[in-house]
């Protein structure tokens, strides 16, 4: 085992970006980097790839000004030999080329071995399906995201093939994956994993791949045991403003802690019913319906109580969305009926009694993406401006909030501190906030645990629990199924289907 | 500190800007008879005011105008929201420069009958004329600006929360996230104002076959240039490049009318440039 520490700092203008003393790569082993989002790992990992634009971001690596450190040979033979698979697959496609095209870009004609990683990405898939995907240009957008996110790991493998190929055992590489499951399901994902090991047992090359799930640990212990050994989870955690450290992350507290998740039953539940939606609906003239069982044989109507939790699954793309932002009136259903908090909704039922009786007060909703959700030019503060609450939040029970998911001692400037200026992570934990502050009957939170890493994870759940045990009812819907399926009762768990 | 000003464009000429009219000040106390002066100075100062008064009726107007049609067009009946949309349509028809026009014609009517005479009532009257037919540019933009973060999680994000639509629009919207925009707008607004009173005091001076005239309207920048001194000012531009040797008696004997362009021309330049840093440096 050869590991190979770096120390990278980056800096826009006068403002240092990240500052990593300890970014580590073990040479021919995979490496599972965590971290909550925003916090640095991929301008870090770009950084040693070679990927920072010098004329852009001042940058040293290992103390060696940007543009010595390219001129490196290891650098260069790193970049000859390797493949970055970037976290957003629509900006890495070139849409003026087809995508049969960029599939054959440079080095990776060399590669024979196409048509067999297409077939292994895309499964169910006959060749004229996957020959359907190819024929087309990226935009607009007619791949989904999943689709052409298996196309940058089709990409990324062939470039491995070319290693294989043409490299002996010596020649160095660096694949880095950023996010390579983002869009995909968890069956895609462990297709994509089958895919790299089996690769990676014919000839060790040096990977890092960048993730918020940490499912995939389970799935490393389950499946690839012989491997454990050359695989090495570590985590970038904030060390002070943007200095971070890199440090080992144990596999066992996330598997023990979650063993112990407790199920959504053992809590105080009561039969006062807060939601009734019924099984089904039409929305954007599609028909979609609800089931209690994964093989969709058991309609039943949507029904959360007091203090309960319920979780709701389907492949992404299928409409667990829609169901959220038609529940709070935000999408427009042309069927569809409910009952919440004791009112009668309709789709006859005009958009302002959302507005004036629910938003808010009776009901509540974290979207997705907090980058979008959040007014990025206000002020931590100023985020909580606005909200119906009972009483006033004043400064000292705001800060007494902000503590329950941030660090150490909530001060003036972190107050006064632009949204834009937090990492992902940070605007994330304060999307939930933001909404959990509220005294709502029922709060439906879209993807809460995105981008957060698994101490934020650890301290979300607790907060929803003790929610979820003052009597809030929710609605869950997340592709975090592995924790959702100890933390929610099986009963509770609804499937979503289009019919 | 002023090294650092000047690398930004707009910061830049604004101080060209402020210098170029300092020292035509300077030169003009020293060199420009005292009558011409204060006709020179007042036409500035009133030209300038009633531009600064268009800037604060454009914002004022646009604001209320895209709330309404915010508030219209969300509501059930559609009918204000049509008819609004209907009126700011027809006043988009009129060519600026012709709504302006007859506006002044009013407004000239209206001091000749008597019926204003003080410059706090005539000011804002000659502002609102032009600000009737700048500020519709300006409710599309703040209407853009709603409809792009609408189409965000943004917007529905915030309301679900049950912040108010009117704090969403108001402060998230247009004042957080939009104010840039408006800014560098209220520039080009200003920039547009003085044009706008220039050429409509241009056209009123030399002559409309009407009984208004420039004499019961304030004295503008463009009704200065109308004057027939002014005109021989400018025309002897003419004749200087012709005649090299001139060129030295054109900033002395020819200074109000040469004075009054290069007011127009210099402080439009400056301000398109001003308003063009002012984007480049925010990326809008």
């Amino acid at each position: 085992m050869t590991l190979e520490r770096f120390s990278v700092r980056v800096k826009a203008g006068q403002r240092t970006v990240v500052s990593a003393a300890n970014y580590g790569v073990f040479q021919d082993e995979v490496t599972f980097l965590f971290g909550e989002s925003g916090i640095g790992k991929s301008m870090v990992s770009k950084a040693v790839y070679g990927l920072l634009d010098p004329d852009e971001l001042s940058a040293t690596v290992n103390d060696k000004p940007y543009t010595v450190y390219l001129d490196d040979a290891e650098v260069k033979e790193i970049k000859k030999n390797s493949f970055f698979v970037f976290q957003e697959p629509s900006s890495h496609l070139n849409s003026l080329l087809k995508i049969s095209d960029q599939l054959n870009e440079g080095s990776l004609r060399l590669s024979k071995d196409e048509a067999a990683i297409m077939e292994r990405l895309w499964q169910d898939a006959d060749v004229a399906a996957i020959r359907r995907i190819l024929d087309v240009f990226p935009k607009p957008y007619r791949p989904s995201g999943g689709e052409k996110q298996r196309v940058l790991l089709a990409m990324a493998f062939k470039k491995i093939d070319v290693l294989m190929r043409t490299t002996g055992a010596g020649g160095r590489s660096f694949f880095v994956f950023d996010e390579p499951t983002g869009s995909l399901d968890n069956r895609y994902r462990n297709l994509f994993l089958g895919l790299l090991f089996e690769k990676y047992a014919k000839r060790p090359f040096t990977v890092m791949i960048i993730t918020h799930d940490y499912s995939i640990i389970s799935e490393l212990y389950a499946n690839y045991r012989p491997l454990l050994p050359r695989i090495h989870l570590q985590e970038l955690r904030r060390k002070e403003g943007a200095e971070v450290e890199v440090v080992d992350f144990s596999a066992q507290d996330y598997l023990s802690w979650l063993g112990e998740a407790p199920a959504g039953s053992s809590f105080g539940v009561s039969e006062t019913p807060v939601l009734n939606f019924g099984a089904r609906f039409t929305v954007f003239g599609r028909n979609l319906c609800l089931y209690k069982d994964p093989a969709h044989t058991k309609e039943a109507d949507l029904e959360i109580n007091k203090g309960e939790m319920v979780y709701v699954k389907a492949p992404s793309g299928v409409g667990k969305t829609t169901l959220a932002k038609v529940i709070m009136g935000l999408y427009p259903a042309q069927k569809f009926g409910m009952t919440l908090c004791g009112l009668r909704l309709t789709e006859k039922t005009p958009k302002k009694i959302w507005s004036a009786k629910i938003w808010g007060k009776k009901a509540g909703m974290v979207f997705q993406h907090a980058d979008e959700s959040l007014n990025l030019a206000a002020s931590v503060k100023e985020t909580f401006d606005g909200l119906p609450l009972s009483e006033k939040l004043t400064l000292g029970r705001l800060s007494q909030v902000l503590s329950e998911l941030f660090d150490g001692k909530i001060t003036q400037a972190f107050l006064a501190k632009k949204v834009a200026m937090l990492s992902g992570g940070q605007k994330q934990r304060l999307n939930l906030l933001r909404t959990i502050v509220l005294a709502t009957d029922l709060l439906i939170l879209d993807e809460p645990l995105n981008g957060l890493d698994f101490l934020s994870v650890k301290k979300v759940l607790s907060i929803l629990d003790k929610k979820r045990s003052e009597g809030t009812a929710m609605l869950m819907i997340s592709h975090n199924e592995e924790i959702f399926d100890h933390f929610v009762d099986k009963e509770h768990v609804y499937y979503l289907a289009e019919v | 500190m002023i090294k650092q000003l000047l690398l930004k464009k707009d910061l830049r000429w604004i101080l060209i800007w402020l210098l170029g009219i300092i020292v035509a000040a300077v030169w003009n106390i020293l060199f420009l008879n005292k009558p011409a002066l204060r006709q020179v100075t007042a036409g500035f100062i009133d030209t300038f005011a009633i531009a600064l008064l268009v800037v604060v009726f454009t914002l004022l107007l646009a604001w209320c105008v895209t709330l309404a049609l915010h508030s219209f067009e969300m509501s059930k009946n559609k009918a204000p929201y049509l008819l609004l949309t209907f009126l700011l349509n027809l006043i988009r028809s009129i060519p600026q420069i012709v709504g302006i026009l007859f506006g002044y014609v009013a407004v000239g009517v209206l001091i000749q009958t008597g019926a204003v005479r003080s410059h706090a009532v005539i000011f804002p009257l000659l502002a609102f004329c032009v600000s009737l037919f700048v500020f519709i540019e300006f409710v599309d933009l703040m209407r853009e600006r709603i409809a792009h973060y609408q189409k965000l999680d943004f917007y529905n994000a915030m309301r679900v929360c049950g912040i108010s639509e009117g704090r969403v629009i108001n402060f998230d919207i247009l004042w957080k996230n939009s104010r840039i925009h408006i800014l560098n707008k209220l520039i080009s607004v200003f920039g547009a104002a003085i044009f706008l009173q220039c050429s409509v005091d241009f056209i009123i001076s030399v002559g409309l076959s009407t009984d208004v005239n420039a004499v019961t309207l304030p004295a503008t920048m463009g009704s200065l240039l109308a004057k027939i001194d002014s005109k021989q000012d400018i025309l002897s531009i003419g004749y200087a490049l012709t005649h090299p040797e001139y060129i030295g008696s054109l900033f002395f004997e020819h200074l109000f009318g040469i004075t009054v362009a290069f007011l127009i021309v210099f402080s439009l330049m400056s301000i398109y440039h001003i308003a063009n840093g002012y984007a480049e440096r925010h990326r809008l």
